[in-house]
C-alpha cells in the first residue's frame, strides 16, 4: 500500500463497478432515482406537458387576477428599548444539557432566538460552539415539545392547570414514604440547592443522578486516588505526546470544544521545522479523535483494560497486558517510550468505565509528572457527576417496596440508562412518577404527572462547568407554551414562597449574592457583579480551591487487576457527535447531519471492518457492502441493521453508535434507526460501551434508503481514449500504472488533481517543495490562456474589497459545528432520510472525509468544503439565465429569483457544491398543491409549520422550489458588517465580517476576510507556505485557501 | 366718452385691485395661519377646548376692547398679562396660568384673517359648500388630451375605406375577367372575413396584442404605486409632517439605524397625544384609538392597570364616557347627552372596535395594525439605514412629499428598474466618510479629474448580491 495514496472509501479503492458508472451522474445510479415512485409516475409525455402549461397559465391569470393581499404592518404597544425591529440583539446564555456545556451567545431578531453564537470572553472555550449547541435553538421551536402540564387520566394524558397539578402533586408528596429524583449531571450550583430546598421540605427524598455516556469510573477512581471526585482539568495545548484510550475527547468526551480548541494550539504547522504534539489513540472503531491522530492503535473492545494495563507496567512497572494483541504491544512499548520521553508534557486519558483502569492511567500521569502541567484538579471539571450504580441502587429499592415517588428531572433512564428494561420494569410498581421534561420520552411515557418545562432558552439558571468558573443563563425569550422551570416547580413543591414574574430569577439572585459572590474579587457591590456577569454570560467564582489531592496514587486497584475475556467477533458501542445518546436525537438538524467519519446520516450503521486481501481488493467483513441490511445478535437480542464499511476497524470488531432507535421521540427521532442501549454490558454496576456475545450474518436485504453521503458528490472525468471510445479519464490514467490501489494521487476518483495535500511533520520540507512544482505546474497551465487572470483581473479587484477564505486543514476536527451553524444561519433546509439517500441533501458546506496512508489503519483528513467563489467560475458561463454571476468584491452570487432551474450550474461546478430544491422543503412555494410529495405527506417533513419556520433567519431568502442554492459567503453578514463600518465611518475591519462557520468553528480553522486588506488576518494566513488552492490546475481560480494537512505520524510504528 | 369710462375702470382694476389683495383678510389665509400656528393647541372646530381653549367667538368676548389689544395679545399674551389688562389677566386665570407661546412674528393683517377663519368656521359658514364642481372636474379632465372617440372614428373610416377598396379590387377583377371572357367569381364579404389570409392576420395580431398585454401586466404583478388604503387610524402625515413639521424619524425611527423604518409603538404617539387629547380634524374620533390600543384613560389621564384583562364592555364603559364628556363640553349648555350626541358615541365607539379588530385579533387592547404600504417582495433585501445614515438620501426621494399627503400613498413604483436607476444616478458621500477609502483607485481618479464623481454602480451597486441574498 503506497502511503501517498488517498481516497473516500472502499468503492473508489475497489473500482467498483457501479460506483464507476455513476461518478458521471450528479445524483446517482438510475436505480436510486428510479427508487423514487414520484420519478416514475411523473413519466412527462407531451399531453401532461400541455396540462402543466395550461396550468401554469392558468394559475398566473388568477394570481394576476386577485387582488394583491393585505399585508399589515403591526408596531409594538410599548417598544422595548432594547429591541429596534430589524436589528439583532445578543445575549450572554449558556448552552446546557445534562454535563454538555457551551457558553454561548443568542442571537435574537424581534425578540425571537434564532442563532447560536459563541461566546468569546469564555477562558473555557474562547468562543468555539459544537454542533449540538448549534442546532440547540432549533429545538425551542420543536413541535413535539410539552404545551402544558398533563395528568394521567383513565383514558392517557388529560391537559391540566398548573394549579391542578401542583394540587395533585403537593398532595402526592405529602403521602410519600420515599421520594428519588432522578437526574442527569447538573452543572448549576443554583440548582442544587433547589435540591436541597425540596430535600429539606421532604427528608426522605435522594437524588439520583447518572449519565446517558457514563463517566463514573473516572470519578469513583479519582475518588480512590486523590480524594476528589471530579474529572481533572486537561490542558492539551501543553502535551506534546497526547495518548487517548477511546476517548473521544474532540467529539464527544467531557468538554470537546475546550479540548478542541486547546488541542489543536500544538497542532498548528505554519512552515517546515515547527512542532507539533503527537497523538495516538488505541481504539476499537474509528472515532472522530482517532480520526486526527497521528497515529492509531488498534484494539479490540475487551482488549482496552489489558493495554491500559499493558501501558501502566511499562510506564510504572510491574507486568500485565496478557491478552493484548501483539502488534498493540508493539506499538504501546514505543508510546511508552514517547511518554517517559515527554515527562510532565504527557498527557493520558482514557473513557474506559472500569475503575481499575482508570485507577491505572491515574498512576501512569502521576509517574510522568502530568498533574500540575497537562492537567490538574484547580480547574477540574464537573461536567459529569453521575454514576449508573445509583439508578441501579434505586432499582433495588424499588423491587424492595420502599420508594414510591420518583421525579425524574430531565433524564430519560427507560431509553438511556444502561439496563432499561429492569428500568421500566421496576417502574411499575411506583405509584407516584412525575416527570419535569421538556418533550416526550420514553420515561414520561410511563409517568402520571407531567410538568413540561422551560427551553434553556426560556431559563434562567446559572451552570458550574469547572472549579472557579461559573455561568449564567438568561431568558431571550417569553416562554412560548404554558410551560414552567423545572427549578420553579420543585420550589413551589416545597413549599417556598415565590413572588414576581420570575421568580426563579429572584432565587438564582440570591443564592448568587449569598454563596458565590464571596468568591469573586474586583466588585465593590454585588449589583456590579451580577450585572457583569449576566452581561458577559461568564464570570469567575464558585468553588476553587481542590482538595489538595493526594500525591503518590495507590497501587491497590478496585476489584483487582481484571481483564475481560474476549471473542472471535465483538461489537463497540459509541455515543455519535451528533445526537448523543439519544438526548439530541429528537434535532432534526443533528440528524441530518452527517457522521465526521461514516458520513452517514438519519439513524445508526452497523460499522464494519474492510479487509485488505493483499491484492487488488478490500473486502467487508462477511462481504457486507454499504447499504446491505445484515442481522445482528447482541447479547441473544436480534435486529437488523443497515451496514457502512469502516476503515480503521480493528479486525474481529464491529461498531454501532448509540442514541438512535428511539420509540417516543417525536416526529424526527421514533423509530429512526435501532437502539443499542439494551446491547450494553454491566460490569460491576457500571456500563460497558461493548459486547463480546455477537454475531453477524451476511446480506439479508438492502436499505430502502441508505442515507449516507460518502459517494455523493463524486466526479469522474470523461475523455475519448485513442480507438474513440468515450471512457472514464481515471480509470485511464489508473490502467497505465498498477490496477486499484496505491496510485500516487488518486483522489476521490480523480487523478492527479491537488485535492489533499498529505505530509508527514519529518518530511514536510520535501512536501512542500511537492506542492510548489506543483503548483508551478498548475500555474504554467492556467497561464495558457488568451486571458491571464492577472492581468485580467488586476484592476477589477485591485480596490473595495476582494472576499476570500482560509481554512487550516490542519485545525479542522471535523465536529460539523460549522455545518450546522450554515444550515442556522442560512435558513438550509432539512430534507429527511429519503431526501438524502436520493443524493438530495441541501447542505451549503460539507466536510469532505479524506482517508490517507495505511489502508489497514489510514490516517483521515476533513476538508470544509463550500462554494470557492472562484473568480473564473464555471458554474458562471453555463447558466442560461444569467442568475449566477459575479460581484466586484469576487463573489460568486446567487439569485435566487432569476433562476429557472436548469441546473447546468451544479452540473458544471467542480467542487459540487450548488444544491437544488427538488422540492418545497420549507414551504416558500406559493402554489404548495402543485406537489407530488407533498400530497402524499412524504417529503416536506420538517420546517413547514409556523412554530419551526420562527427560527428562520429573515435576512436570508427562503427558497422555494426548483432553484439552485449554494453558499454565499454569508452575505448577509458582509453587507451588515459593510453598512457598521459606513455607518461608523471607517475603515471596514476583520470582525466587522465573520462568517457563520468561522464563528462557530471550535478551533479557529476558518478565517474568512478581505484580501485587499493587507494587515486583515486573512492577508497573515495566506504567506503560509502550506497554503494550496483545491483543483488549482483548472484555473477556476478559487477563493478559498486550504492547508496541507500534517500529521506527526512515526513510519516505524506497527500497527 | 365710453372710452373715457373704460379707462377709469382700468384704473381702478389695476390700481385697486392689488391693494385690496394684500390688505384685505382672507379666509383662505386665515386657515393656512392657523394650520401653522394654532393648531397644535386649539382645537380645528373651534368650539372644544384643547390644550387651549376653544376659539370660536373670541373676538365678540374681546369686543369691549379696542381690536389692537386682541392682536397684541394674540403677539404676547404674557406681555398683556403682566401690563394687567383686564380681560388678559381673566383668560390667563380662567386656564390655570397656562402660558400661550407668543407669535411677535404675526401681523394685524394675518391675525384679523385668522379671526376671520375662526369666526367663519365657528358659525359654520366657512368651507363654503360649492356646488357643481365634481362637473366641473369631468368636463376639465375630459378636455385635456385626445378624445377617446376620435381614434374609434379614424379606426372605423379606415376599416370602411379597406372594405371599400377591397370592393373595388373585386369589382375591378370581375371587370377584367369579363373583358378576357373568363368568369371571375366575387367572394362574399363572409367568404373574405374566412379567408386563411384574415384568419392567419387576426391570429398572429391577437398572439401579438395579447402577449404585449400578458408581459405588461406580468411586469405589474404585485407592483402597488399609488396604493394608499384606508387605514385603521385616520393618521394625517400632512397635519403631523406638513403643519407641525415633526420630523419624519421622531417616529420612523428605525430609519437610521435598521433595515426597517419602522412604524412607531403607541407610546410614541403618546409623547404628544397625552396632552393633545382632540384631535383638530376628527376630534376623539380617531386618537381614542390610540387611547383603546395602549389602555389610556384621557379622562383621569393615567394608564390603566391591567389593561389587557378587561373585558370588552369595561373598555366601552371608559371610551364612551370620554367621547361623550367631550361632546359635553363641546356643546355648551347640553347637560347630558342628547341624541345626537349618543348617536355620536356609538359611533366612534363601533368604529374603534372596528378599526382595532380583526379575523385574528379579537380584543380592542393591542397593537394598531396598520395596513403595509409599502411591500417589497421576500427576495428583497432593502436596508434604511443604508440609503438614510450612509446615502444621506432625503425620505422625499423615495417616498414623495409625505408631508402633503393626508392619506398615505406609494409614491414610487418601488420596481428593480427605478432601484437600479438611482443608483446608476447616485453619487456616492465618497469623500467624506472613512469606509470609502479603500477605494484607492476612485479617489486618485477623482483627485487628478479623470472622474467627476463616484456613483452607486462604480462600486458594485447593481450586483444581484447587493439586494438578494
Amino acid at each position: 500500500m503506497n502511503k501517498d495514496s488517498i481516497w473516500i472509501g472502499g468503492k473508489d479503492l475497489n473500482r467498483d463497478e457501479e460506483f464507476l458508472s455513476t461518478v458521471d451522474q450528479e445524483f446517482g445510479t438510475a436505480e436510486i432515482l428510479a427508487n423514487s415512485e414520484a420519478v416514475v409516475e411523473q413519466d412527462t409525455n407531451r399531453r401532461d406537458f400541455l396540462k402543466f402549461l395550461g396550468f401554469g397559465l392558468g394559475a398566473a391569470t388568477v394570481a394576476a387576477g386577485c387582488d394583491i393581499p393585505v399585508k399589515r404592518a403591526i408596531p409594538y404597544v410599548i417598544k422595548p428599548d432594547s429591541i429596534v425591529p430589524g436589528v439583532a440583539t445578543y445575549y450572554a446564555s449558556s448552552y446546557v444539557e445534562g454535563g454538555d456545556y457551551c457558553p454561548i451567545l443568542v442571537k435574537c431578531r424581534e425578540g425571537r432566538p434564532i442563532k447560536i453564537e459563541g461566546n468569546d470572553l469564555s477562558p473555557i472555550t474562547g468562543g468555539g460552539t459544537s454542533a449540538r449547541a448549534q442546532a440547540s435553538v432549533l429545538g425551542l421551536y420543536d413541535i413535539s415539545r410539552y404545551r402544558g402540564p398533563q395528568l394521567l387520566g383513565t383514558n392517557g394524558y388529560d391537559a391540566a392547570s398548573w394549579a391542578d397539578l401542583d394540587a395533585t402533586v403537593g398532595a402526592k408528596l405529602a403521602a410519600a414514604r420515599n421520594i428519588r429524583i432522578v437526574t442527569n449531571t447538573i452543572l448549576s450550583p443554583t440548582a442544587k440547592k433547589v435540591l436541597q430546598d425540596f430535600s429539606a421540605k421532604y427528608s426522605s427524598t435522594k437524588v439520583v443522578t447518572y449519565d446517558p455516556v457514563s463517566a463514573a469510573a473516572i470519578l469513583e477512581a479519582n475518588q480512590l486516588s486523590f480524594g476528589d471526585r471530579a474529572i481533572p482539568g486537561y490542558n492539551f495545548d501543553k502535551a506534546s505526546v497526547i495518548v487517548s484510550f477511546n476517548a473521544d475527547f474532540l467529539g464527544t468526551w467531557i468538554s470537546p470544544v475546550e479540548y478542541a480548541s486547546d488541542y489543536v494550539k500544538g497542532r498548528r504547522v505554519e512552515k517546515a521545522g515547527d512542532t507539533m504534539s503527537r497523538h495516538i489513540q488505541v481504539e476499537s472503531h474509528m472515532s472522530m479523535t482517532g480520526s486526527n491522530a497521528d497515529q492509531r492503535v488498534l484494539i479490540k473492545p475487551s482488549e482496552l483494560s489489558a493495554a491500559i494495563d499493558f501501558l501502566h507496567g511499562k510506564i510504572s512497572g510491574g507486568g500485565g497486558g496478557g491478552s493484548l494483541n501483539d502488534k498493540a504491544k508493539a506499538a504501546l512499548t514505543k508510546v511508552a517510550g514517547e511518554l517517559k520521553g515527554a515527562g510532565s508534557r504527557a498527557l493520558v486519558v482514557s473513557a474506559s468505565n472500569k475503575v481499575a483502569d482508570q485507577q491505572k492511567i491515574n498512576n501512569i500521569n502521576q509517574a510522568l509528572g502530568a498533574y500540575g502541567t497537562t492537567m490538574s484538579f484547580d480547574d477540574a471539571s464537573l461536567q459529569r457527576q453521575g454514576d449508573e450504580r445509583q439508578v441501579n441502587a434505586l432499582i433495588g429499592e424499588i423491587e424492595g417496596g420502599r420508594v414510591d415517588t420518583v421525579i425524574f428531572w430531565g433524564a430519560n433512564p427507560a431509553y438511556d440508562y444502561c439496563n432499561a428494561e429492569a428500568f421500566v420494569a421496576a417502574m411499575a410498581k411506583v405509584d407516584t412518577k412525575i416527570a419535569l421534561a421538556y418533550q416526550p420520552n420514553e420515561t414520561t411515557a410511563l409517568c402520571n404527572v407531567v410538568a413540561p418545562t422551560h427551553h434553556f432558552l426560556e431559563s434562567w439558571g446559572d451552570a458550574q462547568p469547572k472549579r472557579g468558573h461559573l455561568s449564567l443563563i438568561q431568558p431571550t425569550i417569553s416562554p412560548l407554551f404554558n410551560t414552567r422551570q423545572g427549578e420553579e416547580s420543585l420550589l413551589r413543591w416545597s413549599g417556598a414562597s415565590l413572588a414576581g414574574d420570575q421568580p426563579y430569577m429572584n432565587y438564582l439572585k440570591a443564592n448568587w449574592k449569598s454563596s458565590l459572590f464571596s468568591g469573586a474579587s474586583g466588585f465593590a457591590s454585588f449589583g456590579g457583579f451580577w450585572d457583569n456577569a449576566l452581561h458577559d454570560g461568564v464570570a469567575k467564582g464558585g468553588s476553587s480551591a481542590a482538595n489538595g489531592y493526594v500525591t503518590g496514587a495507590t497501587a491497590d486497584f478496585a476489584a483487582g487487576n481484571s481483564v475481560a475475556s474476549g471473542s472471535d467477533l465483538e461489537m463497540v458501542f459509541f455515543e455519535p457527535v451528533s445526537v448523543g445518546n439519544g438526548q439530541f436525537a429528537t434535532n432534526p438538524w443533528l440528524q441530518e447531519m452527517p457522521d465526521p467519519v461514516a458520513r452517514t446520516t438519519w439513524g445508526n450503521y452497523l460499522a464494519v471492518p474492510v479487509n485488505y486481501d493483499g491484492g487488488k481488493k478490500f473486502i467487508g467483513m462477511n462481504g457486507l457492502i454499504d447499504g446491505d441490511l445484515a442481522e445482528v445478535t447482541v447479547g441473544g437480542k436480534t435486529f437488523r441493521v443497515p451496514v457502512v464499511q469502516q476503515f480503521g476497524m480493528a479486525p474481529g470488531t464491529v461498531g454501532l453508535a448509540l442514541g438512535h432507535g428511539r420509540s417516543v421521540g417525536g416526529k424526527c427521532a421514533t423509530g429512526v434507526g435501532v437502539d443499542a442501549n439494551p446491547c450494553l454490558t454491566v460490569e460491576r454496576g457500571l456500563a460497558q460501551y461493548y459486547n463480546t456475545n455477537v454475531s453477524v450474518s451476511g446480506k439479508v436485504g438492502k436499505e430502502d434508503h441508505f442515507s449516507c453521503v460518502q459517494y455523493h458528490n463524486t466526479i469522474g472525468v470523461k475523455a475519448d481514449n485513442n480507438a474513440g471510445e468515450t471512457i472514464n479519464a481515471d480509470e485511464a490514467t489508473l490502467g497505465q500504472t498498477a490496477y486499484g490501489v496505491g496510485i500516487t494521487g488518486y483522489q476521490g476518483s480523480l487523478t492527479e488533481r491537488s485535492i489533499i495535500y498529505p505530509s508527514t511533520l519529518k518530511e514536510l520540507k520535501g512536501s512542500i517543495a511537492r506542492l510548489d512544482e506543483k503548483q508551478a505546474a498548475a500555474k504554467h497551465l492556467n497561464d495558457a490562456t488568451l486571458y491571464p487572470y492577472d492581468e485580467y483581473t488586476a484592476d477589477k479587484y485591485s480596490q473595495g474589497h476582494h472576499w476570500g477564505m482560509h481554512v487550516d486543514l490542519n485545525a479542522c476536527t471535523g465536529c460539523n459545528a460549522c455545518t450546522v451553524a450554515c444550515v442556522a444561519e442560512n435558513n438550509v433546509p432539512v430534507v429527511g432520510k429519503k431526501e438524502v439517500s436520493r443524493h438530495h441533501e441541501m447542505t451549503w458546506l460539507r466536510i469532505d472525509r479524506y482517508y490517507f496512508g495505511d489502508a489497514e489503519n489510514p490516517n483521515t483528513v476533513y476538508q470544509p468544503m463550500m462554494c470557492q467563489h472562484c473568480d473564473n467560475a464555471p458554474c458562471e458561463n453555463v447558466c442560461p439565465v444569467n442568475a449566477t454571476n459575479h460581484s466586484s468584491e469576487g463573489l460568486n452570487q446567487m439569485a435566487y429569483n432569476r433562476c429557472v432551474g436548469t441546473r447546468y450550474c451544479a452540473n458544471n461546478c467542480p467542487y459540487k457544491v450548488r444544491r437544488f430544491n427538488w422540492l418545497d422543503y420549507t414551504t416558500a412555494d406559493i402554489f404548495p398543491a402543485n406537489q407530488p410529495g407533498v400530497a402524499k405527506g412524504e417529503a416536506v417533513p420538517f420546517g413547514a409549520d409556523n412554530l419551526t419556520r420562527m427560527v428562520l433567519n429573515p435576512d436570508v431568502t427562503v427558497r422555494a422550489r426548483g432553484v439552485i442554492e449554494k453558499c454565499s459567503f454569508c452575505v448577509q453578514r458582509l453587507q451588515e458588517g459593510k453598512l457598521t463600518a459606513k455607518r461608523e465611518g471607517r475603515r471596514l475591519v476583520d470582525k466587522d465580517v465573520r462568517t457563520a462557520c468561522q464563528t462557530a468553528c471550535p478551533t479557529g480553522a476558518i478565517t474568512f476576510g478581505d484580501k485587499n486588506n493587507k494587515n486583515g488576518e486573512l492577508s497573515k494566513k495566506l504567506k503560509s507556505p502550506l497554503n494550496y488552492k483545491a483543483l488549482d490546475e483548472i484555473n477556476v481560480q478559487s477563493s478559498v485557501t486550504y492547508t496541507m494537512r500534517v500529521v506527526n505520524r512515526d513510519e516505524s510504528f506497527t500497527s | 366718452m365710453l372710452n373715457y369710462l373704460s379707462k377709469i375702470t382700468l384704473i381702478l382694476a389695476f390700481g385697486i385691485l392689488p391693494f385690496l389683495l394684500s390688505a384685505e383678510p382672507t379666509l383662505d389665509a386665515g386657515k393656512k395661519l392657523f394650520k401653522n400656528n394654532c393648531a397644535q393647541c386649539h382645537a380645528k372646530n373651534m368650539k372644544s377646548d384643547a390644550t387651549g381653549p376653544a376659539l370660536g367667538g373670541a373676538e365678540e368676548r374681546w369686543g369691549d376692547y379696542p381690536k389692537q389689544d386682541i392682536y397684541d395679545w394674540v403677539r404676547n399674551s404674557q406681555a398683556m398679562v403682566s401690563k394687567g389688562h383686564p380681560r388678559a389677566v381673566a383668560i390667563y386665570n380662567e386656564y390655570n396660568k397656562s402660558v400661550m407661546q407668543p407669535f411677535p412674528n404675526l401681523t394685524d393683517e394675518d391675525i384679523s384673517s385668522l379671526l376671520l377663519y375662526i369666526d367663519g368656521v365657528y358659525k359654520g359658514v366657512y368651507p363654503p359648500p360649492v356646488p357643481g364642481a365634481a362637473v366641473a372636474g369631468a368636463g376639465a379632465a375630459a378636455e385635456k388630451g385626445t378624445p377617446t372617440w376620435l381614434y374609434y372614428a379614424l379606426f372605423g373610416f379606415l376599416g370602411f375605406l379597406a372594405l371599400l377598396l377591397a370592393r373595388i379590387i373585386s369589382n375591378l377583377n370581375v371587370i377584367a375577367a369579363a373583358k378576357e371572357g373568363s368568369v371571375y367569381t366575387q367572394k362574399t364579404l363572409w367568404q373574405s372575413l374566412t379567408s386563411k389570409g384574415v384568419i392567419t392576420f387576426a391570429l398572429f395580431a391577437a398572439v401579438i396584442l395579447g402577449g404585449y398585454t400578458t408581459v405588461n401586466n406580468a411586469i405589474n404583478l404585485g407592483r402597488q404605486q399609488g396604493y394608499a388604503p384606508e387605514q385603521p387610524i385616520k393618521f394625517s402625515h400632512e397635519t403631523h409632517a406638513g403643519t407641525h413639521k415633526i420630523d419624519c424619524q421622531y417616529c420612523h425611527d428605525g430609519a437610521r439605524r435598521s433595515k426597517h423604518a419602522v412604524i412607531p409603538a403607541a407610546n410614541t404617539c403618546m409623547n404628544c397625544h397625552r396632552a393633545i387629547k382632540v384631535g383638530s380634524t376628527y376630534g376623539t374620533a380617531e386618537l381614542t384609538k390610540i387611547y383603546a390600543s395602549i389602555g389610556y384613560d384621557p379622562t383621569t389621564n393615567t394608564y390603566i392597570k391591567d389593561y389587557d384583562k378587561l373585558d370588552q364592555e369595561a373598555l366601552k364603559e371608559i371610551y364612551s364616557k370620554w367621547i361623550g364628556d367631550n361632546y359635553l363640553s363641546e356643546n355648551e349648555g347640553l347637560e347630558v347627552l342628547d341624541k345626537a350626541g349618543e348617536k355620536l358615541v356609538e359611533a366612534q365607539w363601533g368604529d374603534i372596535v372596528s378599526s382595532l379588530t380583526n379575523e385574528q385579533k379579537k380584543t380592542v387592547q393591542g397593537p394598531i395594525e396598520w395596513i403595509r404600504i409599502h411591500n417589497l417582495p421576500d427576495h428583497v433585501y432593502f436596508n434604511h439605514s443604508q440609503h438614510v445614515a450612509v446615502g444621506k438620501l432625503e425620505c422625499q426621494q423615495c417616498h414623495g412629499t409625505v408631508e402633503e399627503m393626508e392619506v398615505v400613498g406609494q409614491h414610487s413604483p418601488l420596481s428593480m428598474g427605478w432601484c437600479i436607476n438611482c443608483h446608476r444616478e447616485t453619487e456616492v458621500q465618497f469623500s467624506d466618510n472613512e469606509y470609502y477609502k479603500s477605494y484607492e483607485k476612485y479617489h486618485n481618479e477623482l483627485a487628478d479629474g479623470h472622474k467627476d464623481k463616484v456613483t452607486v454602480e462604480d462600486i458594485g451597486g447593481l450586483e444581484c448580491q447587493k439586494c438578494h441574498y
